[in-house]
């Protein structure tokens, strides 16, 4: 009896408080997701931005050529008028079947000179639509070409640290290192990765330590990975790689 | 992607069917412990408060015939009888059926109460110490049973991470959190259970003690009155 009312008790007790906290989880400890998960979009935020700006620019050279278009126009039929009521003025006193037929023929040349102007409105359109067709894929070309500079970029980054890597690892120390020691030394590499020149750019000021990073480039002998590298990015960054030789762990 | 819910109860449901099933385990284990805890507090606290109250009634004077009657009755009006009463009992009633019959020896009689009363204490011992073996084991393994959670979440996370271009920190920071939450439940259930265990053993102990103590002295009784006759 007594044994049964304590267990049914526990029972309640302990479901009450997984439920309390299951409930408390569910309600209030939540990550803030909103600032944890930031990716980086920037590509699209530079495609997007591009477009409209160039449109802008468009629209306002062509709303100013058509300004200057119409202001010749109207200049040139002020004047035509002007002409046409002199001669009025002459020959008012002739036939009117003449006059109707003049004006006749002046309106014919005004509607062919009408669909003139919007024959060569509509190629202009074209020519303009077609520039901003161009324009556009220029944009993405050169978006895809940073893009690609970057890849390359990393994937050379890369490559200058495990070069770095081996170079520590072939690395003796001479006894006048110190900590902070900077050299920069440009190596000359062959597509398999050869060393075939170590030239040192910038000293650290301490002849044996220029010595020793020199060294250790001529017995690294070859970086086999660079074999892997794509030919275009060892002809531009690898030919001739500049590296920065500064020893980190000298417990000096 | 973007819109996961970090919530540590979506982490709980995403997370892979081992990990899940030891969260499931652990979830268990606590739930039974804590009503373990509940169930023996209750359990202990009444028999510490009915021992007082008993050892009250017994050395207040009262004739041990009388008591003896009241007690039973009691326990046949309610079926069950616990703690001391039935150490008391048990050696009276053995004490009673052995004095009335002339011929027996008082060292006889002596030895068959003891006797009687040791057993109703073992068994008086066991009923006290029921479900403490589970709160041990639960206070120790529970913690070992997280840890393999983790160690397993942490290691299909990495392996993961291995077949990613890029290891970013938001690629594997949820996976990480995700495998690290057995090893809290392990915590969790194990904490209470440990303390619990401490608390209670030390508690029969004492009450084991008492119950001894008291035995002794009524045996004592016991002997004066064969002694005496």
């Amino acid at each position: 009896m007594k044994v049964s009312i304590s267990y049914a008790l526990g029972i309640t007790f302990s479901l009450t408080i997984h439920g309390l906290i299951i409930a408390a989880m569910y309600g209030g400890w939540k990550a803030e997701p909103e600032r944890i998960v930031i990716q980086p979009r920037f590509i699209d935020a530079k495609l997007v931005e591009l477009a409209p700006k160039q449109k802008v620019i468009k629209q306002k050279k062509n709303a100013d050529a058509n300004a200057a278009q119409r202001k010749r126009d109207s200049q040139r039929r002020r004047a035509a008028e002007k002409k046409k009521a002199d001669a009025l003025k002459n020959r008012q006193r002739q036939a009117e079947i003449d006059r109707k037929e003049k004006e006749r023929l002046a309106k014919e040349r005004e509607e062919q000179r009408e669909q003139r102007e919007q024959a060569e409105k509509e190629r202009l359109a074209e020519l303009q639509r077609q520039q901003k067709e161009q324009e556009f894929a220029d944009a993405i070309a050169e978006e895809k070409s940073l893009l690609s500079a970057q890849q390359d970029e990393r994937e050379a980054n890369s490559y200058r640290q495990l070069i770095q890597q081996r170079l520590s690892e072939n690395w003796n120390r001479p006894p006048s290192a110190r900590r902070g020691m900077e050299t920069m030394i440009r190596l000359q590499l062959v597509p398999t990765g050869r060393v075939v020149g170590v030239t040192v750019l910038k000293s650290s000021g301490d002849s044996a330590f220029d010595r020793s990073v020199e060294q250790a480039a001529f017995k690294a002998d070859q970086f086999i990975e660079l074999q892997k590298m794509s030919p275009s990015l060892f002809e531009k960054k690898f030919r001739q790689v500049d590296v920065l030789f500064s020893p980190q762990d000298l417990r000096l | 992607m973007n819109e996961e819910n970090l919530s540590i109860l979506a982490l709980i449901l995403n997370a892979g069917v081992l990990v899940q099933a030891v969260m499931g385990i652990l979830l268990i284990a606590s739930v039974m412990s804590w009503i373990m805890i509940v169930q023996r507090g209750i359990f202990l606290n009444h028999a510490q408060t009915s021992f007082r109250e008993f050892e009250d009634t017994f050395w207040s004077g009262v004739d041990l015939a009388q008591f003896y009657q009241e007690l039973t009755d009691k326990a046949k009006e309610s079926g069950v009888s616990n703690g001391i009463e039935n150490v008391f009992r048990a050696g009276f009633r053995e004490f009673n059926r052995l004095t009335q019959s002339d011929k027996t020896d008082p060292d006889a009689v002596m030895e068959g109460a003891d006797r009687a009363m040791r057993v109703a204490l073992s068994r008086e011992d066991e009923k006290l110490g029921t479900n403490l073996p589970f709160l041990a084991n639960v206070a120790s393994v529970s913690p070992y049973i997280g840890l393999f959670g983790t160690v397993w979440g942490i290691m299909v996370t990495v392996r993961g991470l291995g077949m990613m271009q890029q290891a970013t920190l938001a690629a594997v920071a949820p996976g990480i959190s995700e495998a690290l939450i057995p090893t809290a439940m392990g915590l969790f259930a194990a904490i209470p259970a440990v303390i619990a265990y401490n608390r209670y053993a030390a508690k029969v102990e004492a009450i084991n003690a008492s119950y001894e103590t008291f035995s002794d002295e009524f045996s004592s009784i016991l002997h004066r009155q064969v002694y005496s006759r």
